[in-house]
């Protein structure tokens, strides 16, 4: 595990996107997961938006967020089909080969399984044709779905090569998820995962979890839930995933800072985390010798 | 309240029955018409108001499109003819389209003018359409959309019996599983068994239409071919012949030029044709389908 597995979110950082990818750049990062908004807010549009990201040579780990898509019916159901084929757009025009989407807040949502696995099938036959895999990712203040187990649950019933998990260290931690639940998962359809920390040891109430969440996250190393963090990065790492860990750290004082300060900040959250990983796993000792056996 | 019963879904669900055209799109129409025609195709029509034509062979349409403008969102046609779309025969052709987007398919953009008929269709893979078309009885889309060219028969026979087998779609590494999950949940496609192959090009995975009357083959990049261009895009029609060694002899009399080095050489399996116009090969396969 080393740098090229770790990835910057544009949220993080300030200033105009092509300020913000040549701070990953420049940091030494291969990969940035952009939001809609980075597209849309250019100044240039949208085409130029792509064309930096294309120009910065940087990967695209993935592209966010498409939000309360599952769980309705009618007409607020078909508009949300609208919204989601515009982000499958955006993010294909990226060269995004993931579309993250959050569990549902919205209060008309159903919670029926049958119905969540449906749209989720929905989508993801939506995203076969411009070849894009849909990761979805358990709120912490989800309506129906808050931890990453139930959204486990909807995304094996919905059954799609291209349809799987998004984890979020974040929720996680604010949820108090049991990291042992990870056993139940199949690591092939953790699709990537998302790491932040935070600086309080808890979260009770969904006004808090919306408030750190949006507000106050910091990178793992930083906050007082390392040791969570840093094991969930080993688990997953011993199931066999593969795939891309993201940066998800909303900050307010972040997006204050210079890019480059904040991008320091993250390469040295990737030497904590790895350090931290690779202490606890390296590996017994074969030829220890044993001690004997009494008698 | 409504009660819903969980019964399974019937195995064909839109009833296709066929491939009722398949479509190519060139800025060419003439040097790809000379191709077609050496392979038995015969012109019989021409379309009212765009750049398109008809033509036929026994039981299967092909139509050529080389009208500049391109639908919205789409390319305009090229001088190397690409495979535009494939049109399903189906029994409701509004409901099988309700049914697909229902399900997560993209809605192709419409543009028919006054007196023509609407054909509905969704996206394939890379730029390619999906239409579906229910008119085949007692009037169908070709006696709306198009006008016969003069003192021609508009059932020409079929050279060697051939008829349409399947369409070849290649895809992207690891996608497999994603276009059989499209073509299964959308259609009722289902998946033969590995191993279980027609014609010279035992390659990728096969998928039988639930009509049971064409195939579509999904072929990934094979290994070690990392230089070479590969988009996901339909590549190739394949046809069906009773005698392949017959309707090989028959084509080459008519100046078809098929590949006779290495695995894919003529037998009575398969043949394969040369790659014409930069583009465009037919492949022909033993069939056992009754068209």
């Amino acid at each position: 595990m080393n740098l090229e597995n770790f990835g910057m979110d544009t949220i993080t950082l300030a200033g105009p996107l092509e300020t913000r990818l040549r701070a990953a750049r420049d940091a030494g990062f291969t990969q940035i997961m952009l939001s809609a908004r980075d597209l849309v807010d250019h100044p240039g549009g949208e085409a130029a938006a792509v064309s930096a990201v294309r120009q910065s040579g940087l990967r695209v780990t993935g592209f966010q967020v498409l939000r309360d898509f599952e769980g309705l019916s009618g007409h607020l159901h078909a508009y949300k089909l609208d919204i989601a084929k515009a982000m499958l757009g955006m993010c294909s025009a990226l060269g995004s080969k993931v579309l993250l989407m959050c569990s549902s807040t919205a209060a008309n949502a159903t919670g029926d399984p049958e119905m969540l696995a449906r749209d989720l099938r929905k989508l993801a036959t939506l995203a076969v044709p411009l070849g894009i895999r849909i990761a979805y990712e358990a709120l912490s203040w989800g309506k129906h779905v808050s931890e990453f187990p139930r959204a486990w649950e909807i995304v094996a019933s919905a059954d799609r090569a291209n349809l799987g998990l998004a984890l979020d260290s974040f929720h996680m931690l604010a949820a108090r998820t049991d990291v042992d639940d990870l056993d139940l998962v199949d690591s092939k359809k953790i699709f990537i995962v998302q790491l932040a920390d935070f600086m309080f040891r808890e979260l009770p109430s969904r006004e808090e979890r919306i408030n750190t969440a949006r507000h106050f996250r910091v990178f793992p190393g930083e906050g007082v839930h390392g040791t969570e963090v840093a094991e969930l990065v080993r688990r997953v790492d011993n199931m066999g995933f593969r795939g891309d860990y993201s940066f998800e750290v909303f900050n307010d004082d972040y997006v204050q800072l210079p890019a480059s300060l904040v991008t320091a900040r993250a390469r040295a959250s990737v030497k904590w985390l790895t350090d931290q990983v690779s202490r606890r796993s390296l590996p017994i000792r074969k030829d220890r010798p044993r001690a004997r056996q009494p008698g | 309240m409504t009660t819903r019963e969980s019964n399974p879904e019937p195995s064909n669900p839109l009833g296709i029955d066929g491939i009722e055209f398949i479509e190519y799109a060139t800025s060419q129409p003439q040097a790809l018409g000379s191709v077609l025609q050496s392979m038995g195709f015969v012109p019989v029509a021409r379309h009212r108001s765009r750049e398109v034509m008809l033509y036929r062979q026994g039981p299967m349409n092909l139509i050529v499109n080389s009208h500049p403008d391109a639908l919205p969102g789409m390319s305009a046609p090229t001088a190397t003819p690409v495979l535009r779309a494939i049109a399903l025969r189906v029994r409701d052709a509004g409901f099988a389209w309700r049914r697909s987007l229902d399900l997560g398919a993209w809605e192709m953009p419409t543009r028919a003018s006054a007196m023509e008929l609407n054909i509905p269709g969704i996206h394939g893979a890379g730029d390619s359409l999906i239409y579906f078309v229910d008119r085949t009885k007692d009037f169908s889309i070709y006696d709306v959309d198009f006008v016969p060219l003069p003192g021609t028969a508009q059932r020409p026979p079929a050279v060697a019996g051939l008829h349409y087998f399947g369409v070849v779609q290649a895809i992207l590494e690891e996608r497999t599983r994603d276009w059989l999950e499209f073509y299964g949940s959308l259609f009722g496609f289902s998946v033969l068994p590995q191993g279980k192959y027609f014609g010279v090009l035992p390659k990728g995975t096969l998928l039988e239409s639930p009509c049971h009357k064409f195939y579509l083959q999904l072929i990934e990049p094979p290994s070690g071919a990392e230089d070479i261009q590969w988009d996901e895009a339909l590549v190739r029609v394949g046809l069906g012949a009773p005698d392949v060694p017959a309707a090989t002899r028959a084509l080459a009399e008519r100046g078809v030029v098929f590949v006779d080095r290495g695995p894919v050489q003529p037998s009575e399996k398969g043949a394969l044709t040369q790659v014409y116009l930069g583009g465009v090969t037919f492949e022909l396969v033993k069939s056992h389908l009754r068209p």
